[in-house]
């Protein structure tokens, strides 16, 4: 996958076995513990009155996967709940640890920057599922014709945290869209100076979604509020308060992009920043050689690559 | 502080944020803030001492400003927009596979003897794969790759070949499934598949105005479209019309009896039963099952015995690259039109069939499957977050009364409705100059949708009458075709850059716009038989 004209050395190949297997079983390990994380606020933090906690105690027994296994340590929560527990937060560091930088990513990028690229490899393996959800219910629904009641609502749950997360990899990426049209002609010293203005703008509004917001999201996730549906996903629970989650994160990814970026040299952006050079060399090669012919047909130099930079 | 102050600050705060390049998104978001501040605690912007006093900050987890995270958890959950990464990522396994370029040589093969087949040859295909994802910068670039040197290798006019290949290639967002509609739809509630299939006649429409184009100009000047060299025991003439007709015959007998096979087995089941109020399955009633037997017999019989089996072989070779995008579009529009699913359900089924028909083609790998994702994810969050913004500043500039006090304004000051329409299409022709459609669709059309539904509906088009409920129905078609437009104006219509970028060096971007010119006036006239003639797209409506 070597292309002679990339300026890096290192192994770029991305996609291998391991890039896949680690994402996924995080998914599988924080489903897990999502699911069962009733248990965890009875254990830990209880609603205080007694009917709530009843309720929600309830709600658990209903839910738990494997309501036969005893509790271990505390009333609640199984061993299996606890190794999730403990295993979430392992493969997410070895997920952090191992992620690689795609040919197509952004150039730029320090060991920070591996936490938004992991969580971007999370998403991409919740695009999976939820494609797979989908491809299962048409099957059972118009072949089997027995639809499921879980479908619909799994996919909208899952395409919840893709929306969310797929902002978060995109503000790493600097591909949020923006206007170039009076910033590339400004002096790099202006830049800087609007890309702080932009960046405390971005703090500022995660600073008052929260201030305004967490209220009503932590109450939700303390109540472990459901969808009310057959199914009955907690996607108030959950959604809500990664909602905040997300966007405070997205604004610290700002700053870094802030503090990554002082030092580059400007470049002069176009409509043609998102397809990159590795992305051609493909469409290049699934087209075929009788598409492109003997015409050298290179990138023309009026264009900045975004990958150049520095 | 009154509405007229708040919007003014809003318009300059956002046009001061968006020329300092700050992500359209955000600066929406944190407008949205501003709003609801100027709203309900103008004290704190004067004096920020005052902080913890006022309705807004003086409830800290609650209070007014709660309406952003309810903003944008409402889009979170919101059904339809699943679609937006599914068909993003439908369009992205199409790039990479092959099926682009077969189809090119399908189409390429029965129209290399006509004046200007290439150029005819990439707008049917561009239509074709318009009708298959929704996504403009992908098919510039295919097309580019594709068809661009055989163009200019046949010694085609080069303004011809660039503005044939941008301006069909971004007729991706007219022709169903479209994500620019399935986001206008989104934003002021209008029915996606009432937008879809109001869509489809402009823009087949503005695809035949092209071709007219093409062919026309080529007629009058034959040296702008040489002709290949024949190649030796290449087909000619009736012959190639006999081999067309044996291919669409195994067309229509393979479509056909997979139609009679799928009605047999809802018979044989018993699920296509007419139940009263419900709606019957699409073909799928037991009525139609000697229609599709008799057309497989027919296409069966004409291909024994009228074109014979040696020739029905040679146009099925020379055809079967078509093949594979009509199964595409059979899944996809049928999914939507067919009442079997929801957008959402086709967009994943549409992105499943491209993948099997990747695996069957053996081009399926982790690889291509990894890097569709990635390409997926980055533009699902580049469309999703501006949309979340602009989702917040909605929100905060509603409940400030904004809207309202706009369409007001502007319908108080009595103006002739023509007049602003006309203004409004001049608006959008320049911001779409400078801005991305999705900037577009979600800070501009909030505002001017409810001025022309205040608007006498009478007195909008020049001929016929458009139904009040397809009203913002038109609205987004038309807001459509201003958008392709605004893909080719310069100086910076992205279609232009996405040329470029696979263009040969020689040509320069101003080459590239000189081309566009004469199918700018083509997009305009397209536009304007939608603004004399609204009722065009009742047509396929119910």
């Amino acid at each position: 996958m070597s292309s002679p004209t990339s300026p890096q050395d290192e192994d770029l190949s991305t996609g291998s076995l391991v890039e896949w297997v680690v994402p996924l079983a995080f998914v599988g390990t924080s489903a897990w513990l999502v699911w069962h994380f009733p248990a965890f606020i009875l254990e830990f933090y209880p609603p205080k009155g007694q009917s709530q906690f009843e309720q929600l105690a309830a709600l658990y027994k209903r839910r738990d996967v494997t309501p036969d296994m005893a509790p271990l340590f505390g009333q609640f929560a199984d061993a299996i709940d606890w190794i999730a527990a403990i295993l979430a937060p392992i493969l997410f560091a070895i997920g952090v640890l191992t992620v690689k930088r795609a040919r197509m990513e952004f150039a730029d990028w320090r060991p920070i920057d591996r936490l938004s690229v992991f969580w971007g490899r999370i998403t991409m393996m919740l695009i999976v599922l939820l494609v797979s959800v989908m491809l299962y219910e048409v099957f059972v629904r118009y072949v089997l014709e027995a639809p499921t009641l879980w479908a619909n609502e799994l996919s909208l749950w899952l395409a919840g945290f893709v929306f969310l997360g797929a902002g978060l990899y995109a503000m790493q990426q600097r591909s949020h869209i923006r206007i170039f049209l009076l910033y590339d002609v400004c002096p790099r010293w202006l830049q800087r100076t609007f890309d702080t203005i932009s960046t405390l703008l971005i703090v500022l509004f995660a600073f008052f979604l929260v201030y305004g917001g967490y209220g009503e999201a932590l109450d939700k996730l303390w109540r472990w509020e459901t969808f009310g549906t057959a199914f009955d996903p907690p996607i108030p629970a959950t959604i809500k308060p990664i909602v905040l989650v997300i966007v405070c994160l997205v604004a610290a990814q700002a700053v870094i992009n802030l503090i990554s970026d002082w030092n580059a040299v400007p470049v002069v952006h176009t409509a043609a920043d998102d397809i990159d050079e590795d992305e051609l060399e493909k469409l290049r090669a699934s087209v075929g050689d009788e598409g492109v012919g003997d015409i050298d047909v290179t990138r023309g130099s009026i264009q900045g690559n975004q990958s150049e930079r520095k | 502080m009154d509405i007229g102050t708040i919007s003014l600050v809003l318009m300059l705060g956002l046009l001061a944020l968006l020329a300092i390049g700050m992500p359209l998104g955000f600066a929406s978001a944190i407008l949205a803030v501003l709003v609801l501040f100027m709203k309900f605690e103008p004290t704190f912007l004067v004096d920020p001492m005052s902080f913890g006093d006022g309705l807004l900050t003086g409830r800290p987890g609650a209070g007014p400003l709660n309406i952003l995270a309810q903003k944008i958890y409402g889009l979170m959950t919101d059904y339809v927009l699943i679609s937006v990464p599914l068909f993003i990522f439908m369009a992205a396994l199409l790039e990479r596979s092959g099926i682009a370029k077969d189809m090119y040589s399908s189409l390429n093969v029965w129209l290399n003897r006509t004046r200007g087949g290439i150029a005819i040859v990439t707008s049917i295909m561009a239509v074709i794969m318009a009708a298959m994802s929704g996504i403009i910068g992908g098919e510039v670039v295919l097309l580019g790759l594709i068809a661009l040197p055989q163009m200019l290798r046949l010694g085609y006019n080069q303004n011809l070949a660039i503005g044939t290949i941008c301006a069909s290639g971004s007729l991706g967002t007219m022709i169903p499934p479209s994500i620019v509609l399935i986001i206008y739809g989104l934003i002021t509630e209008t029915s996606i598949k009432a937008l879809f299939t109001a869509a489809f006649l402009p823009g087949l429409m503005l695809a035949s105005f092209i071709i007219i184009y093409i062919i026309i100009r080529t007629q009058i000047h034959p040296d702008h479209a040489p002709l290949p060299e024949p190649v030796e025991g290449e087909p000619e003439g009736g012959e190639k019309w006999a081999l067309f007709g044996a291919f669409i015959a195994v067309l229509a007998c393979g479509f056909c009896s997979i139609l009679f096979l799928r009605t047999l087995f809802f018979t044989v089941t018993g699920q296509n039963a007419v139940v009263e109020g419900v709606e019957p399955i699409f073909w799928g009633t037991p009525d139609y099952l000697p229609w599709f037997g008799g057309i497989v017999v027919v296409g069966l019989a004409l291909i024994f015995f009228a074109f014979g089996r040696q020739r029905t072989a040679t146009g099925w070779r020379m055809g079967k690259g078509l093949v594979a995008p009509i199964v595409v579009i059979g899944v996809v529009l049928g999914s939507i039109y067919g009442g079997i699913t929801g957008i959402t359900e086709a967009a994943g089924m549409g992105a499943i069939s491209v993948l099997i028909l990747a695996i069957m083609r053996g081009e399926a790998s982790f690889e291509l499957v990894w890097d569709s994702l990635m390409r997926t994810l980055k533009s699902t969050g580049t469309i999703i977050w501006v949309t979340i913004g602009a989702a917040a500043l909605a929100g905060a500039y509603t409940i400030a009364g904004g809207p309202t006090y706009v369409a007001n304004t502007i319908i108080g000051a009595d103006l002739p409705a023509m007049g602003i329409l006309l203004t409004m299409m001049l608006i959008l022709l320049f911001m779409g100059a400078f801005m991305d459609w999705v900037g577009i669709v979600l800070l501009i059309i909030p505002v001017f949708l409810p001025i022309v539904q205040r608007m006498p509906i009478e007195e909008i088009g020049l001929i016929g009458e458009l139904q009040p409920k397809y009203l913002a129905v038109w609205f987004g078609v038309l807001f459509c075709m201003n958008m392709q437009v605004s893909f080719l104006s310069p100086p910076f219509g992205p279609a232009a850059f996405y040329l470029k970028s696979v263009a040969p060096p020689h040509i320069s971007l101003t080459d590239i716009f000189k081309g566009f010119l004469p199918f700018i006036c083509i997009q305009l006239i397209a536009l304007s038989v939608l603004i004399i003639w609204p009722p065009i797209i009742e047509i396929l409506l119910p």
